[in-house]
């Protein structure tokens, strides 16, 4: 039994200290322009949703998916977004694609977060990556008009994606 | 010694199994509007430090640091960094507290001009820092490391040239 508690704490040490070696002498490597493994990229995507699951708040958009609510959520998105995560039929933005984790391009390949924990996402950022926290200088109901806009952003009919390039009077 | 190797390897199982039950839970905070319990935010920033450096290598900058360059690098700046990194000799604009970008403006920053050079060229993983050598030739770039190093050490005439002259 001594040797057992003797054993457990032998791999404490082991794994604090190869830890902080492997980090204190700069083997991390941290260009955002270079892709890490897929196993680590894969275990940060999972962590993450995982998190927002549990955080969004549990309820369903308060806002019908009306035509004006989308162009009111598209004309945020314009506004706001596309210089990252890029705009319906456009070319995937360049900018975005320089960040790491890369900036998710929902203009060609959705999103897989459903509309409350988009809203979510929006209002409180993900840390680490270059979300930044839009609830300081959005009301709640502009943000859900513009997750309402993002998880339909594949689907939009016609008469949305011209309203949302038109002026507002 | 056979106990000596079961306690080894159960500990190791029990790590392993907890970090990663606790991330799929979901238990690990992501929201960017709070801020980062202190052990963890030293941990990175020793981890990047340490990675930059290993990473940036001697290559030291080649171009001399006149007036021309400086306000050549704070050009770029103005134009491409100030929105989160604050503009020079004014309080860091209106970022909330909790957003990580350094305040150059205000902290100066500690990493050398090869350093900061690497870091515009590459961007750094899991920051809102994103590469830019994509963008900019190698020579702006050292023009904006040297600039970004002395930015609250300027000349009068450098501070001047850099606003965009109004009409």
């Amino acid at each position: 039994m001594k040797n057992f508690v003797v054993g457990a704490i032998a791999a404490i040490v082991v794994l604090a200290v190869g830890t902080l070696g492997y980090l204190g002498l700069g083997f991390a490597s941290v260009g955002a322009d270079a892709e890490p493994p897929a196993w680590e990229a894969g275990l940060m995507n999972s962590t993450v949703h995982a998190s927002v699951r549990r955080s969004a708040p549990r309820m369903q958009n308060p806002l019908a998916p009306t035509d004006e609510t989308l162009i009111a959520g598209g004309k945020l998105y314009l506004s706001d977004c596309v210089g990252c995560h890029g705009a319906p039929g456009k070319p995937a933005s360049a900018f975005g694609a320089t960040f790491y984790p890369p900036v998710p391009q929902f203009p060609s390949i959705g999103t897989q977060y459903p509309e409350a924990e988009v809203f979510w996402v929006a209002k409180h950022g993900i840390r680490r990556t270059g979300m930044s926290p839009q609830g300081p200088y959005y009301a709640d109901t502009e943000l859900w008009t513009l997750s309402a806009f993002i998880t339909r952003i594949k689907n939009l009919s016609p008469g949305v994606l011209n309203g949302i390039q038109q002026r507002s009077k | 010694m056979k106990n000596f190797s079961l306690g080894f390897l159960t500990t190791i199982a029990v790590f392993t199994i907890g970090a990663l039950g606790y991330l799929r839970l979901g238990l690990a905070e992501v929201q960017a509007d709070v801020n980062t319990p202190a052990w963890e935010s030293q941990l990175q920033k020793f981890a990047v430090q340490a990675s930059v450096r290993r990473s940036a290598g001697k290559v030291q900058n080649a171009m001399p640091t006149t007036d021309d360059n400086l306000i050549a690098g704070g050009k770029l700046y103005l134009n491409g960094c100030a929105g989160c990194h604050g503009k020079p000799g004014k309080s860091p604009s209106n970022l909330p507290e909790y957003l990580p970008p350094p305040k150059f403006s205000q902290a100066g920053t500690q990493y050398s001009e090869p350093e900061l050079f690497w870091i515009v060229k590459h961007g750094i993983r899991r920051t809102g820092m994103s590469a830019y050598g994509p963008f900019y030739s190698d020579e702006k770039m050292w023009t904006l490391a040297a600039f970004v190093k002395r930015m609250n050490n300027l000349p009068p005439t450098v501070l001047e040239n850099i606003q965009p002259k109004n009409p």
